[in-house]
């Protein structure tokens, strides 16, 4: 074992209900500082994860530890260090915003008029004296949102947190955000929402049927995957680049994609050709993501790439 | 598309939803009927006997309050059904009360009408399909309790005018649920409107059948009785509910014609913009509030109205049959002490009810999601489950207490005074606290197995306090009747408490509260939808 405790660290991870495997050997590793980006579609696992995290069910093998210690044993000192946001928010119907805001702080040991409570209730544009009951869905979002993000913390643990929120309230939630990583705050951010987490994660973990099956930088992900290149050229290319797959040549240009150990030969070819024009992008998330799905169920044995 | 599109389809999805429920409410009412009427024919067999016993209760205003007049003294069928007429035609009110708000508001308030409205479905379908259901059970109950009477032997015109009176208490119900589930956007307060529409009618007729006569016939509650079902019948009162249930059902529907879906015509005032409430226990005392103040009010009014009604409902027993139910209840003595210590028995039972309010509510903080939320904030499972316990049994003190005072004032001030009444009536209370612990911790249990399992301590009570009152009736076998916690405890003061007894429920509550707090910390915490796995929700919709 390392000495340092990774704020999340989850090895092996299972967890059956009935017949069904929800997690089936699931790792995941956030450490210090990191914006995590969890990704999957409904039904991988991402919210059974979550509440493995913070020791509301049991497991079955494997091993969970946040900031090293047992979230099903040591639930109180874990959760005193993070503020989460869960997957459905349900409110209290005759609690109002504001009540429930104060009463998840101080739930948590802090006081809320020591907090930055009336600054988000501004910037969320939340009227805190509705009743549970008469807030829409995006105004449910915001009260537990308020209530997380306005004390500082170690842990962030965000499940789906911008569900129902508009454009606005999202520009608000990704400042609220940066703000929370700057301070050094930890942040997993649970999702399926590929643009957002591109935005603000700078660690990607991709799981399905309760397995990882793409973990990393965004950056090293994408060193795994081809990049779109398209170029004017002269003259015609070699059709037998190695490396290069799904070339097209007519007279508006030529596209293909590249493999990143094929993109110095590609590079050089087209220089030979006569290129006069050339764009190239990197694989998106969602790409990505796609991939990630497309390719047969992971081998027991794991399933990381 | 009309407005009532889709009332059919609603219809019968509301009738599976409600197969267990609606069942369970008409047999439970009509055997009551079928019980009472059963039961006559040892107590009072000879008409001398019945006329003394109307007697006492025409004579004492308690009586009446509680029960109405009875116009016929020598009437079987009149005797017989002379708790039923009233006092449980509010029981079949309130039956098209939780029928009728549960499809309506309660669908409304958790969005589910919404998701509904969307498809083809008229946008008073959902309101439509509410009131078939009230009408459907209002008849089956009606129709059960005449067959109930007819069987067991009472003159069929007086039964079936008896049902049909029982119709029209479940049709006027059903007409006061749908007007008050209009008012407000929260379904507790359109129910609590609803239950002081329901008292507010009941007073009236209490009012009405002990001073002018005339504010009786201002009530629904007030026409069981003057319909006469068992003398000269006056059949065109029936006339008089088939008219109210009609006024009120068109109301309902004009003051749904003038508000949005999921609002109230009751504006929502704005609350407070912070709270005060930080701790776990201060969570669950302020989520159980206004129910468990309530409690206490009706408690303390309940408590006043049987001690009052004691020194004069004692006569009623007053016959070879009626002491041996009396000392089958509770033994030899004093006629109002045994009177007082069998009403406070059945008192036990009734307040065991408020400590199953706040497990099954708690269950439902679970299943919603809002205990999970809760545990992510602070985490400690522990004092989950011990804010959850220690209100319900301390609650059950409190009520028990509030009884007692009520039941002394009501007494004592007839007879010897409050202070004196109070030296017996709150160890006579506080002696029933094991056997209704028990009950509660086997609700506990329940829900510390399995959040969605804590009504199943409704079923208990139910059960045991069938036990209970039909053991004697049916003659069961002591042990049988000994399942029943409540058969344990002694009929204090007319009988010495029974300590072994006394401390052996407490110990079995006490087992049952342990193992629910260890079940209750090795579980998953949270209301995870069986229906996300495939194979919890394949067998939920085959089955």
């Amino acid at each position: 074992m390392v000495a340092v405790n990774h704020p999340i660290e989850i090895h092996g991870l299972v967890k059956t209900f009935g017949r069904t495997r929800a997690l089936d050997g699931l790792d995941l590793v956030v450490e210090q500082g990191q914006v995590h980006g969890f990704l999957g579609p409904n039904g991988a696992g991402k919210s059974t994860t979550i509440r493995a995290m913070l020791g509301q069910i049991g497991t079955d093998a494997g091993t969970v530890a946040v900031f090293g210690q047992d979230p099903w044993k040591d639930t109180v000192e874990v959760h005193r260090r993070l503020a989460a946001v869960p997957g459905e928010v349900s409110l209290w119907p005759n609690l109002t915003g504001g009540e429930t805001i104060d009463l998840l702080l101080r739930l948590r040991g802090i006081r809320p008029d020591t907090t930055r409570r009336a600054e988000l209730l501004e910037r969320f544009d939340l009227d805190p004296t509705k009743k549970g009951r008469a807030y829409s869905k995006g105004n449910r979002q915001k009260v537990v949102l308020v209530a997380a993000f306005c004390a500082p913390t170690d842990l962030l643990v965000l499940d789906e947190p911008t569900a129902g929120l508009d454009p606005l309230m999202e520009q608000v939630f990704n400042e609220c955000l940066a703000e929370h990583r700057a301070q050094g705050t930890t942040v997993l951010l649970s999702s399926h929402i590929l643009s957002e987490v591109e935005r603000l994660a700078d660690h990607v973990t991709i799981i399905r049927n309760g397995r990882v099956v793409e973990t990393g930088t965004l950056e090293s992900l994408r060193h795994l995957r081809r990049h779109h290149v398209r170029a004017q050229v002269a003259a015609e290319l070699p059709r037998d680049l190695p490396g290069v797959h799904d070339l097209v040549q007519d007279p508006d240009g030529v596209t293909c994609t590249v493999d990143p150990e094929g993109l110095p030969r590609l590079l050089a070819a087209l220089q030979q050709a006569g290129v006069s024009a050339l764009t190239c992008t990197p694989p998106s998330l969602e790409e990505l993501f796609i991939d990630a799905y497309r390719e047969p169920d992971p081998s027991p044995t794991g399933g990381r790439a | 598309m009309s407005q009532t599109t889709g009332t059919a389809a609603l219809l019968r999805a509301a009738l599976r939803r409600d197969r267990v429920l609606l069942p369970v409410w008409v047999l439970a009412l009509s055997s009551m009927v079928a019980v009472s009427a059963a039961a006559m024919e040892g107590l009072y067999a000879s008409a001398a006997d019945r006329v003394i016993a109307s007697r006492v209760i025409n004579t004492s205003p308690a009586l009446v309050a509680l029960y109405g007049p009875i116009l016929n003294e020598d009437s079987m069928g009149e005797l017989a059904m002379s708790k039923m007429t009233v006092m449980y035609a509010v029981f079949v009110m309130g039956m098209a009360l939780v029928i009728v708000r549960r499809h309506t508001r309660t669908e409304e308030e958790s969005g589910r009408a919404e998701l509904v409205g969307t498809t083809l479905v008229g946008r008073a379908a959902p309101l439509r399909a509410a009131l078939l259901e009230g009408v459907l059970a209002s008849v089956l109950v009606g129709a059960l309790g005449a067959l109930g009477n007819i069987a067991f032997g009472l003159e069929v015109p007086g039964s079936v005018a008896f049902g049909l009176s029982w119709v029209g208490a479940g049709l006027v119900g059903t007409g006061i649920a749908a007007v008050c589930c209009q008012l407000s956007a929260s379904t507790r307060t359109c129910g609590g409107i609803a239950m002081a529409v329901i008292a507010a009618l009941f007073l009236l007729r209490a009012v009405g059948d002990i001073g002018p006569d005339a504010l009786g016939w201002l009530s629904p509650l007030g026409w069981g009785t003057r319909l006469d079902a068992w003398g000269q019948t006056r059949w065109w009162v029936l006339v008089l509910y088939l008219v109210l249930a009609v006024g009120l059902v068109v109301l309902a529907h004009v003051l749904f014609g003038r508000r949005d879906l999921g609002s109230g015509l009751l504006a929502e005032r704005a609350g407070s913009p912070d709270g005060r409430v930080g701790t776990i226990p201060g969570l669950v005392w302020r989520l159980n509030r206004g129910l468990s103040l309530w409690w206490v009010v009706a408690t303390v009014l309940w408590g006043a109205l049987f001690g009052s009604v004691a020194p004069h409902i004692g006569g009623l027993f007053d016959s070879p049959g009626g002491r041996e139910v009396l000392e089958a209840l509770g033994g030899r003595g004093k006629v109002e002490e045994v009177m007082l210590a069998a009403l406070m028995a059945i008192m036990a039972a009734f307040l065991t009810g408020y400590a199953l309010q706040v497990v099954v509510h708690a269950g439902h903080e679970e299943t919603d999601g809002r205990t999970p939320a809760v545990h992510a904030a602070h985490g400690s499972r522990a004092q989950l489950f011990w804010s959850v316990v220690a209100l319900a049994m301390g609650g059950l003190v409190v009520l028990a207490v509030c009884y007692a005072v009520g039941s002394s004032l009501g007494y004592g001030s007839q007879s010897g005074g409050v202070w004196s009444a109070l030296r017996e009536q709150v160890p006579a209370a506080l002696v029933h606290l094991p056997a209704m612990w028990v009950v509660a911790a086997v609700a506990v249990l329940a829900g510390a197995v399995r959040a969605r399992w804590a009504w199943l301590g409704w079923v208990v009570l139910g059960v045991v306090v069938t036990i209970g009152e039909l053991g004697p009736v049916l003659k069961l076998p002591g042990w049988v009747v000994k399942i029943s916690p409540y058969q344990h405890v002694a009929a204090v003061p007319v009988e010495p408490v029974s300590w072994p007894s006394e401390a052996g429920l407490v110990a079995v509550a006490a087992v049952l509260l342990g193992g629910a707090g260890w079940r209750y910390r090795a579980r998953d915490l949270g209301g995870l939808p069986a229906s996300r796995f495939p194979r919890a929700a394949g067998t939920r919709l085959r089955g």
